[in-house]
């Protein structure tokens, strides 16, 4: 970490520098939400503009972490502190992916990503010949 | 008491105690937001009506990500100050740092303000297959009370209020004992009655003595109206309650030992049985005598009928001829539906939902969209017409950017304000011809300085005179609230999510003053032990920035 007054005043400028990233990349992502050249995907808003938005705030907020709160020279106590957190904040938002992988809302058969396939629900026809099938199977064993 | 390692670092952490509690504190913080985050997705992606998509003013929200990151950069320039022992330059840093957290709060404040006053109708309309569902914002006009009349007032005169107030000409007020009453409701009908001599009690409110047998009068016939007497009235009929209980229960005890003792299965199932059942009949009949049997409630009779004014919040359930109050409290008379009306300007026309319903019950939308009570308005009409037009020459432009374009959701079915403002100020002519030209929309820039926190109704503002002016009945009001959490879930995780911000803004508002406004002892005394204090502080403060750094485009942009 910097900690001589000498290497202070070296970081300063690259604290500007990340400042001004940080307003550059707010308007960018005004921009791409708002002027209509800049729409990507769809007409409108969709999932790629999510994922884009969403990538600028991460690009940002990366930019505070790594150079603001110093996470580009900490002890490993802290990336172990902050991994566990980020861990537990992923856990938290990857249970949105969990509650679409409900077999009976969402589908039966399992598609090669590990969630099931919402065009074959539980109640699908198909769904119940293979559990006939796997019961009639099992009868005969 | 000497606080060990807040300067020096221990030798097996390598850092000092201050900073390693800090970052802690960030991780459980991280997992807070975490879990906010993703109750948002959850509210988003399994939201049954249309979510509101860009739907804030982005530029108070722009505005306050600048401040965020601004003071962000300023707050590592005052900790870099303290460590070149610059005390001057620490405190105009902090000081700015200090300034941008409140500018932060009081756009928040403007934010939140314009919220609590712009007002959202869901319309009801049984005619409509798909009950309407059409939804009107804009404001309420205010009024105040003249002689018990509701009369037009302007912003800012006294006793003004938004006219959203179900009026009730009521002859009688039951009050429930079954459940505390609400004293402020007694309150406010004595205060608009005139006095507790304008009610009177129906009959005399009488609880059987289990002793004689006699009933005793708690409350006279033609008795006036006071929190006192519904207290009373309450606490003698929890006594009786309480009494009658104990005797049940003594009863229930006796037939249960009875049953044992005629070496019955003492199982749950025993309740199905004869036995049993007779026994309960018996019972009853037993207790009949010594149970107390109060009233579950005290009518009022008013001397004549009187003009009541109620917070539709308040009420639970209005009939026409009765209304319930949240405490139960029945009224009973007939609600004056020209003062019940809800008159307001409208500046948001949004048919989604009813598009939405329509597709659900396999109903064309714009077959839906016809038949909504809201187009028998004639400017209203006019406005959906104009945003057809443009409509029309909207899909020929992304037709011929990318054959795929088509107009979202809301294109098609939402009219905004500052595309009424523009139909409006086109005289509603060529807008198909204007449209295509790209020449109809109103400019970001207006757009920001027309409608800073949102559409303008003040007077003399130019956008004003373009919304549309409605009454709509009480009856035709299916739901209705102030853009709060009530009025849907995104705005319930909005108000969560930001306010929740808000106060750690606050918070590290407070640390951070403290360290400018007595900092300068422990600055002359140990320096490097004030750096690290702002160190540990700015880490938090970065954290709140990073936070707003999602929260801006996930609540404003997407």
């Amino acid at each position: 970490m910097a900690d001589s007054p000498e290497a202070i005043q070296k970081a300063q400028r690259l604290y500007m520098l990340v400042g001004a990233l940080l307003f550059v990349f707010t308007v960018v992502t005004v921009a791409v939400a708002t002027w209509p050249p800049l729409d990507i995907g769809r007409h409108g808003f969709d999932s790629s503009d999510a994922y884009l938005g969403l990538g600028i705030a991460a690009f940002k907020s990366s930019l505070v972490m790594i150079i603001f709160m110093h996470l580009n020279h900490e002890k490993p106590l802290i990336y172990f502190f902050y991994g566990l957190a980020l861990l537990m904040a992923f856990f938290c938002i990857w249970l949105i992916g969990w509650s679409k992988s409900d077999p009976i809302r969402y589908g039966s058969a399992t598609l090669s990503n590990g969630f099931y396939d919402p065009s074959k629900p539980a109640t699908h026809p198909e769904h119940k010949v293979s559990q006939e099938d796997a019961t009639q199977s099992a009868d005969s064993e | 008491m000497e606080i060990p390692f807040v300067v020096n670092t221990r030798k097996d952490t390598g850092l000092n105690n201050s900073k390693v509690g800090i970052w802690l504190f960030l991780a459980s913080e991280v997992t807070l937001f975490g879990g906010l985050f993703s109750g948002y997705l959850f509210l988003r992606l399994y939201a049954d009506y249309p979510w509101p998509e860009r739907t804030l003013p982005i530029l108070p929200g722009l505005l306050n990500t600048f401040i965020l990151i601004g003071s962000s950069v300023t707050v590592v320039f005052a900790w870099a100050a303290l460590k070149m022992r610059q005390w001057g330059k620490f405190q105009i840093y902090m000081g700015i740092t200090i300034f941008c957290a409140l500018l932060f709060m009081v756009l928040k404040a403007f934010e939140y303000n314009a919220k609590f006053n712009h007002q959202a109708v869901r319309i009801l309309n049984n005619e409509n297959p798909v009950n309407d569902f059409a939804i009107l914002e804009g404001h309420a006009h205010y009024a105040k009370v003249i002689d018990g009349k509701i009369v037009h007032a302007n912003k800012g005169d006294e006793g003004y209020f938004p006219q959203n107030v179900i009026a009730f000409n009521a002859n009688a007020v039951s009050f429930t004992l079954t459940r505390p009453v609400y004293d402020q409701y007694v309150i406010d009908l004595l205060e608009q009655a005139g006095g507790a001599d304008q009610f009177s009690l129906e009959a005399d409110y009488q609880i059987k003595d289990p002793e004689t047998g006699q009933l005793v009068t708690i409350l006279e016939q033609g008795s006036e109206l006071s929190t006192e007497n519904l207290d009373l009235a309450e606490e003698k009929f929890i006594d009786a309650k309480t009494h009658d209980a104990e005797i049940r229960t003594a009863f229930l005890k006796d037939n249960w030992s009875k049953i044992r003792e005629t070496n019955q299965d003492p199982g749950w199932k025993v309740v199905e049985t004869q036995a049993w059942k007779d026994l309960q009949i018996d019972s009853a009949k037993k207790m009949d005598n010594n149970l107390m049997k109060a009233g579950i409630s005290v009518t009022y009779t008013l001397k004549e009928p009187t003009l009541f004014y109620f917070d539709p919040d308040s009420v639970i359930k209005s009939d026409g001829s009765e209304i319930s109050l949240r405490d139960d409290t029945v009224i009973k008379g007939e609600l004056d539906q020209d003062a019940s009306a809800l008159p307001m300007a409208v500046d948001g026309i949004d048919f989604r939902f009813t598009a939405q319903r329509a597709i659900e019950e396999g109903i064309a939308p714009e077959a839906a969209i016809a038949k909504s009570w809201i187009l028998k308005n004639e400017a209203i009409k006019e406005m959906w017409d104009s945003h057809q037009e443009w409509l029309r020459g909207h899909r020929e432009i992304l037709l011929e950017k990318d054959e795929e374009y088509v107009p979202t959701d809301s294109e098609l079915y939402r009219v905004n304000w500052d595309q009424m403002v523009a139909y409006h100020e086109a005289g509603h002519e060529d807008i198909y011809e204007k449209a295509k030209e790209g020449t109809l929309h109103m400019s970001e820039f207006r757009k920001w300085t027309d409608g800073f926190t949102g559409p303008s109704h003040q007077e003399g503002s130019a956008s004003k005179a373009a919304f549309p002016e409605i009454v709509i009945p009480r009856d035709k009001i299916g739901f209705e609230s102030t853009f709060t959490p009530k009025w849907n879930t995104y705005y319930a995780i909005y108000f969560t999510i930001t306010g929740l911000h808000g106060l750690h803004v606050i918070g590290g508002m407070i640390v951070l003053g403290y360290y400018l406004f007595f900092g300068r002892k422990m600055y002359e005394s140990n320096p490097e032990w004030l750096a690290n204090r702002v160190e540990v502080g700015g880490l938090f403060w970065h954290f709140v920035d990073l936070v707003w750094i999602f929260l801006f485009p996930i609540l404003y942009l997407m």
